[in-house]
């Protein structure tokens, strides 16, 4: 209609028109219309409104007139209300509406020129025909009316639809949806999917429209929304409270949001998905949801969700999450019947989904167009699905679909199915036999194998070997096939099995068939005995020995044997002998013959074995030793011309106490080596071998042999004993091992030796350190000195013997040498000389030096008479007094106050002579005194050095005390005798000797001895240092000793270097007496002695380090 | 073993479990029809009271395991919210309200009334779990050892009730079907049964001693 100019032309022209009368209009009155609004719903007819005051007047109606743009003519048309319907023109359109009162009357006319573009178009609002949804999928589906009938042509149109949800109407989502209106109407649909199941909240949907006419030019407006509607509430909604979704399956990492409906008056506590806990997302008044990120596949029975409630009460659901179907892995079709085609697969990656939810599989056969659906059971690995063999079709196409709710996947296959032939397993098989060589076999195969052949293997095996025979055979349906088996071995068992295949198209073997055991008849054995004969010592019998035959050459049980001689091809004696004997003794007279022996089973004889009895005579036969092969025994012989036929190397084993059971081996002309293997051998085991020569008359012994399979150490040590022992050496003897013992052939002994006691830590020669051994290979010696020993030393020694096989054990032996008898002599004699040499070398020096010796220590005693000393007679008393006071009452006897005698002892003339007072030379002599009363001394006691350095037991400072110097006449000495005189050759000096001994007693008592303190600061010291009190010497103060060093004469001996421990010592035990030592090696006053008497060496404080004869007699030979 | 414990069902049995084949679908017997209970029923064994008693023992000795596996193979929360989920008052399980001091005959009526509605409960639970746990052989075999049993002492206790005490006719009810439910429920209802069976089986045995050792 449009396209028409002239009509467009005209159309617009009155719209002019009528604007211009619009705004012509004069407005005065208050019944006129005004505010002219059009709208169009369709382009064709538009719904026109004005308003208009009409409160003062009941009953206006409204003229409405318009220029009808099909006739051009002037359209009128009366109403009561303010709006009108009328058609849409092109252009302007002049509408006048006149208000009409009651009576018909004009109130007020009012003009209006109307255009396109003051008209809206606007679309009829929608209406939503149907609103369903799917809970499972959470989708909801849409439908409705485009109302495309209300346009006469095509236009675009475009739909928006409006999802909300809760009851606070929240737009979850504003899609838009475009369509073509046809001019017809048409039903259009739409779905959504929810993020959340549907159960969990109300949904609302509403929709509008919008039409895109591209000529219009008024305004294009979307149309009102339809009427919302709610989406249906499930048909089981429950009444008590739920949780949603339920029972869904879903992929492993899906994000799935569960809710949990409750009901008035209950609340939630919390949500769990197993057995964490997610937040909460409220979704109304009674709705909570929990949303669950990435979800890992459940157990077989689903995952729990499940929520707590208020006041009480636990609901919930149970997700299921697991994998879309692998793709069918290593899909294989074969047939096994020609009935069924059996194609087999690996479903690949577990879905973790289960029974109602497994994967379900279908097999389609393209060709046929068939298709198969497959039960398997998901908990196994291997799955199975059969497809109908079709006649006349050998090609199949087959493609497996597996599916389960969360995806599907499929694997093809093309076959033909004569060349995927699997036969089943061979049943019904049995063998069967009526000979010693041959077998029938029978098996049955299940199938229609007509159109192929088959091709069978047999599998025939026994303890020694195995086999397998290749039968191709016709195929036949559902039938018994048979084979024949020849070769086989008399009397022996065999296993027979049996699979199958196609022949033409070889795809796989069948499996095994069961195992059928089958023995073979009996035949003659196949060859005679292997045979040997002995002569006995003086010849007139022969001892024939044979092998028993194996059990591939008997053929058959072996019931006995038939020996026979044979003279000149006539039979001179034969007698069979039973099983299990395997020899027999044979009369030969002197006469020799042509042994056979036969060997007889149920089925016959074997050919007879022959030998001849004849031995030549042997020369000079050597024995050899044959070498260890470790295995066997390896024997090698110098080849004899005149050998013809072969060589026999016979043996004996001995087992125990029975006789030994002979064996042997044959061997050609031209051998001249072999290896000799035994069951019977046994390491260290030596055996004796005689090799025979075969020759053109008779068995020649050529050599005899000795060896051992295996040689080993020996079982025992060599018995040795010690023959003889010196100082430095020890003769050492053994003896041989007995054979049986060496385990080998000997080849030496080692012998050990070390420094060791018996019961020493050390249990064996490899743990000593500083072992000596010598290797004995000379086995001719029996006996060897061991030679640079230490004497009087422990050894230990040990003997092992040794083969090839290794050292055997060791025996153990302790010997000591002897002692070194010239050491020993030398040892006593070096110090007796050197003593007897320094006792004539001191006394040759004494005795040239003696008159000045005299001089020195013994100077002739001036005479008393003519001395002054005698004046100070009283004095001396005093002195004297004083002594007797200091000596013990014992040692002294009351004296008058006189000159007490002295002894002069002169060899056996020995008389009392009065003292004669030799002019005296008096020395200075420095008393200290402590008391007020002055002391004049001569008698050397008072002055005595050991006196002198006693400190006094007050602790007095001697040095405090007064000194007194009197005169001193050094030889003058008072003492009275408690002893025996001794009489001295002490030349022409008289002088008195003082016994020594006598003067060791204590004379003084301690409690006086503070009395007497002198300290003496030089001048002369006597040799003889008399105790007047029981100090020690060891209590030398400083002082005195700084004394000693100072003093102008001092003793010829240190005391303090001389032995204290010595028996004559001062300070001995026995003496109790603790005085200083005194005199010297030269004195003759001394007590020291050069050479120590006999009795020295008994002390019990001898240490010497050398040897000794204790040491000596300690260390005993090991008997 | 339960085979000889009641060599006189042979003809008892299929006709038990032709009645419990409807039962497990939900259908309760009519009260007041008349019970073809005792219609294969001969005398009873003398043992049969004793073997009753073995019976109920064993069930009650291996009651308690096949609910902790059952627990087990359900997962969370079936074992950490066992009073929530698995309340017997749930069930429509049937009342065990006798005790020592109570006839001989109501308590047999009694035994046969739980164990009734137990094997059709099991029929349920069983089905349930082979669908649900198709892996659990050791809850499955515990299943189907425990309805063996089950129907066995029903053999025993239909004969002591027709021959002994002269009933022929018990008025059962049964659980409802699990079929329809969702998973969670059927493993709800099958925790709630179990549950209290373990409670019913031990006061039976208890209460069985007494009266069956002097039969």
């Amino acid at each position: 209609m449009w396209d028409n100019p002239s009509l467009r032309c005209l159309l617009a022209i009155t719209f002019l028109h009528l604007l211009s009368l619009i705004y012509s209009q004069e407005t005065g009155f208050p019944e006129a219309p005004e505010n002219l609004k059009c709208i169009t719903h369709d382009l064709n007819r538009m719904i026109c409104s004005w308003d208009a005051t009409s409160s003062a007047n009941l009953g206006l109606t409204y003229k409405i007139c318009y220029t009808n743009s099909e006739h051009f003519s002037l359209v009128c048309i009366e109403t009561e209300g303010k709006r009108a319907d009328i058609p849409v023109t092109v252009g302007s359109t002049n509408i006048r509406i006149t208000t009409l009162n009651a009576s018909g009357t004009s109130l007020a006319t009012e003009t209006f020129v109307l255009s396109e573009e003051n008209v809206s178009l606007i679309p009829l609002t929608p209406q939503i025909l149907n609103l369903s949804a799917d809970f499972s999928t959470y989708t909801l589906y849409l439908k409705w009316n485009d109302s495309g009938s209300v346009f006469q042509y095509e236009l675009d149109a475009s739909w928006q639809i409006q999802i909300l949800r809760k009851e606070t109407l929240e737009t979850v989502a504003l899609m838009n949806y475009d369509s073509k209106l046809t001019g017809k109407d048409s039903i259009l649909s739409w779905n959504w999917t929810s993020d959340i199941p549907l159960e969990c909240t109300s949904y609302y949907v509403k929709i509008r429209c919008y039409i895109n006419e591209p000529y219009f030019t008024g305004r294009k407006e979307w149309s009102e929304w339809s009427p919302i509607r709610t989406v249906p509430e499930k048909d089981t909604k429950p009444n008590s409270a739920m949780v949603f979704p339920q029972d869904k399956v879903v992929l492993v990492g899906s994000n799935v949001t569960f809710c949990c409906l409750y009901n008035e008056g209950e609340s939630i506590k919390f949500m769990n998905y197993g057995s964490k806990s997610y937040p909460l997302l409220r979704l109304n008044k009674w709705s909570s949801a929990i949303k669950v990120q990435n979800v890992s596949a459940s157990i077989s029975s689903g995952t729990n969700v499940w929520c707590l409630l208020e006041p009480d009460g636990l609901e919930g659901t149970v997700l299921f999450v697991g994998y879309a179907p692998d793709t069918p892995q290593n899909l294989n079709c074969e047939t096994r019947t020609f009935i069924t085609i059996t194609c087999s697969w690996n479903p690949g990656r577990a879905t973790a989904l289960y029974r109602q939810r497994q994967t379900k599989y279908i097999l389609f056969e393209r060709i046929s167009k068939e298709n198969v659906t497959c039960k398997v059971d998901e908990l196994n690995k291997e799955h199975y699905c059969d497809f109908p063999v079709h006649a006349n079709q050998k090609i199949y196409n087959f493609t497996l679909g597996a599916s389960n709710p969360l995806g599907q996947a499929e694997s093809s296959l093309l076959i033909d199915v004569n060349q995927r032939v699997h036969l089943e397993t061979p049943v019904k098989f049995t063998v069967s036999t009526n000979s010693s060589t041959n077998a029938h076999l029978s098996w049955y195969i299940p199938g229609n194998f007509i159109q192929i052949r088959l091709l069978c293997q047999i599998e025939i095996s026994n303890s020694n070997s195995e086999r397998q025979l290749n039968v191709s055979m016709a195929g036949a349906e559902n039938s018994n096939y048979r084979a024949w088996v020849d070769a086989l071995h008399p009397y022996a068992t065999y296993t027979f099995r049996v699979r199958c295949s196609a022949s033409e198209h070889f795809w796989r073997w069948s499996k095994w068939s069961e195992e059928k055991k089958l023995t073979t008849l009996e035949a003659p054995p196949a060859r005679g005995p292997a045979i040997w004969r002995e002569r006995s010592p003086v010849g007139e019998t022969l001892t024939v020995f044979w092998k028993p035959l194996l059990l591939s050459e008997a053929n058959g049980i072996i019931l006995s044997h038939e020996v026979s001689c044979y003279s000149r091809e006539i039979m001179l004696k034969a007698h069979e002998v039973p099983v299990p004997l395997n020899s027999t003794e044979i009369k030969l007279g002197g006469n020799d013959c042509l042994i056979s022996v036969v060997a007889k089973n149920r089925a016959g004889s074997s050919p007879p074995s022959r030998i001849t009895s004849m031995d030549l005579p042997s020369d000079d036969v050597k024995t050899e030793l044959a070498i260890a092969a470790g295995n066997g025994i390896y024997i090698s012989w110098h080849s004899d011309p005149n050998v013809t036929c072969g060589y026999t190397l016979k043996w004996c084993i001995s087992s125990g106490s029975e006789p030994c059971n002979v064996d042997w081996e044959m061997f050609p002309s031209n051998a001249t080596d072999a290896v000799i293997k035994s069951a019977l051998f046994q390491p260290g085991v030596r055996y004796n071998f005689s090799l025979y020569g075969c020759k053109h008359n008779g068995y020649q012994l050529l050599q005899n042999i000795t060896g051992y399979m295996k040689e080993l150490p020996p079982k025992v040590a060599p018995n040795f004993t010690v023959e003889e022992t010196s100082s430095d050496s020890i003769l050492v003897k053994w003896e041989d091992i007995p054979v049986e013992d060496c385990q080998g052939f000997l080849k030496g002994y080692i012998l050990y030796f070390a420094k060791g006691e018996k019961g020493s830590s050390k249990t064996s020669f490899t743990d000593e350190e500083n072992k000596t051994e010598k290797n004995i290979t000379d086995l001719t010696k029996k006996s060897l000195r061991i030679l640079d020993l230490q004497g009087k030393t422990s050894y230990r020694l040990g003997l092992r013997a040794y083969t090839v096989g290794g050292i055997g054990p060791s025996k153990d032996l302790y010997v000591v040498t002897k002692e070194n008898s010239v050491g020993l002599i030398i040892a006593i004699l070096i110090p007796v000389a050197v003593a007897v040499v320094l006792g004539v070398v001191t006394s040759i020096l004494c005795y040239q030096k003696r008159e000045w010796i005299k001089e020195t220590f013994y100077p002739d005693i001036p005479n008393p008479e003519n001395s002054k000393a005698l004046q100070f007679q009283k004095n001396i008393c005093e002195i004297s007094k004083l002594r007797q006071q200091l000596l013990p009452a014992s040692s002294l006897r009351p004296e008058p106050c006189r000159v007490p005698p002295l002894l002069f002892g002169n060899g056996g003339n020995t008389a009392l002579k009065t003292l004669e007072m030799n002019p005296c030379t008096p020395n200075s002599v420095e008393v200290v005194e402590t008391q007020s009363t002055v002391l004049k001394i001569e008698d050397t006691e008072i002055i005595s050095p050991v006196a002198d350095s006693e400190l006094p037991e007050d602790g007095s400072d001697p040095e405090t005390g007064s000194h007194v110097v009197v005169s001193y006449c050094p030889p003058i000495i008072e003492e009275e005798i408690s002893s025996p005189p001794i009489d001295e050759p002490v030349g022409s000096s008289q002088v008195i000797y003082i016994d020594i001994q006598s003067m060791y007693q204590p004379q003084v008592n301690p409690e006086e001895e503070p009395e007497i303190n002198f300290v003496t600061t030089a001048g002369y010291k006597p040799q003889m240092q008399l105790p007047i009190n029981a100090m020690k010497m060891e209590s030398h103060s400083p002082t005195e000793e700084d004394l000693d060093k100072t003093a102008g004469y001092r003793p010829q001996a240190n005391t303090n270097v001389w032995k204290l421990d010595s028996p004559d010592s001062p300070i001995s035990i026995q003496s109790n007496n603790e005085n200083g030592s005194f005199g010297s090696p030269c004195s003759i006053n001394s007590r020291q002695f050069l050479i120590p008497p006999k009795d020295y060496e008994d002390s019990p404080t001898h240490n010497n380090t050398g040897w000794s004869f204790t040491n000596f007699f300690q260390n005993k030979p090991n008997d | 073993m339960g085979e000889s414990f009641f060599p006189s069902s042979i003809g008892v049995v299929p006709l038990l479990l032709m009645i419990h084949c409807r039962l497990v679908v939900g259908k309760a017997l009519p009260v007041n029809t008349p019970s073809p209970m005792c219609e294969n029923t001969h005398v009873c064994k003398p043992n049969v009271a004793e073997q009753t008693r073995k019976l109920v023992v064993l069930l009650n000795a291996t009651a308690q395991d096949l609910f902790s596996i059952y627990l087990d193979c359900q997962g969370d929360p079936f074992s950490s919210h066992l009073d929530e989920l698995c309340n017997a008052n749930g069930t429509n399980f049937p009342n065990f309200d006798v005790n020592r001091t109570s006839h001989k005959k109501e308590i047999m009526v009694a035994l046969y009334k739980v164990f009734a509605f137990l094997n059709a409960s099991l029929g349920n639970i069983t089905r349930d779990q082979e669908e649900l746990n198709p892996t659990a052989k050791e809850l499955l075999e515990r299943l189907h050892n425990t309805t063996k049993t089950t129907r066995g002492l029903i053999s025993n206790l239909t004969c002591l009730l027709c021959t002994n005490y002269k009933v022929s006719q018990v008025d059962v009810t049964y659980g409802k079907s699990s079929k329809g439910m969702n998973v969670f429920k059927k493993k709800q209802q099958g925790c709630q049964v179990l549950r209290r069976y373990v409670q019913v089986v031990s006061q039976a045995a208890q209460v069985l001693l007494p009266h069956l050792s002097q039969a």
